[in-house]
């Protein structure tokens, strides 16, 4: 492994609504991993990707994301829950990759208006990481009532979730390191 | 058939180093050119996956 060579944890926003909330989720993550040392981040918008819609998976991939997902070390998907489920665009933008992801740690935050955090669209999400080469942690991030957890501003009015962020990106950078040595020095033969 | 893994390695298009072969996934979203490289006993194309020790750079083939 080059010596020196910072992380690179960029954050998925998956969705494309228009007034979505999840921005200031995935804002906030992105300021939290941009303040730890040795790791570089930034924030990708799916809404701003121009894939097209006629075709999908490799197919239509787009150069600057697939950049991007080669240079990652691990990923943040940060995505709302839409009936129980993920966006569709989410799942278009996340197809049109694969050799970039294997063997590539990712931590889920779920985002939702209601109680319960995301954790339906979070376990949706579970078996589509797993087979696009995504190594899901164990820790997850859950905005539950949303509304309540920002200003309309996106200033966080609930200082709790520091924490919880703090614990998952731990989790999530061991596993980024733990993982680099594995895919660049330990051979499958 | 049998499809046996290649021991050939890749090399890195930037750095020109050998590339750590790390993975085989089983993929399925094979054209009409790839049908005679289906593995048949497990299913579909057996696409190997390599990274780079010195810039992380990722690269596939086809086992």
């Amino acid at each position: 492994m080059e010596a020196g060579r910072p992380l690179f944890i960029p954050v998925i926003l998956g969705t494309a609504r228009m007034g979505r909330m999840s921005l200031h989720a995935a804002q906030l993550v992105t300021e939290e991993l941009g303040k730890r040392a040795g790791i570089e981040t930034d924030l990708i918008d799916i809404a701003r990707l121009p894939l097209p819609t006629n075709d999908a998976g490799e197919a239509i991939k787009h150069a600057d994301y697939s950049a991007k997902m080669d240079k990652a070390d691990a990923l943040v998907v940060v995505s709302p829950e839409y009936n129980h489920g993920y966006s569709g665009l989410l799942k278009h933008v996340l197809d049109s990759c694969l050799k970039e992801y294997i063997h590539k740690a990712v931590g889920i935050v779920g985002v939702s208006a209601g109680p319960f955090g995301g954790t339906r669209v979070i376990q949706n999400l579970l078996p589509v990481m797993r087979e696009i080469g995504l190594v899901t942690i164990f820790w997850d991030v859950n905005f539950s009532s949303v509304q309540k957890a920002f200003a309309e501003d996106g200033r966080l009015l609930d200082e709790s979730y520091i924490r919880r962020i703090d614990k998952f990106l731990k989790e999530l950078i061991w596993m980024a390191k733990t993982l680099r040595q594995g895919r660049e020095q330990i051979s499958l033969d | 058939m049998a499809v046996v893994a290649k021991t050939d390695k890749m090399i890195c298009l930037q750095c020109k180093v050998e590339m750590n072969h790390h993975c085989d996934k089983i993929v399925y979203n094979v054209d009409a050119n790839d049908a005679g490289k289906t593995d048949p006993c497990l299913g579909g194309i057996v696409e190997e996956f390599h990274s780079c020790p010195k810039c992380g750079g990722a690269a596939s083939r086809h086992a």
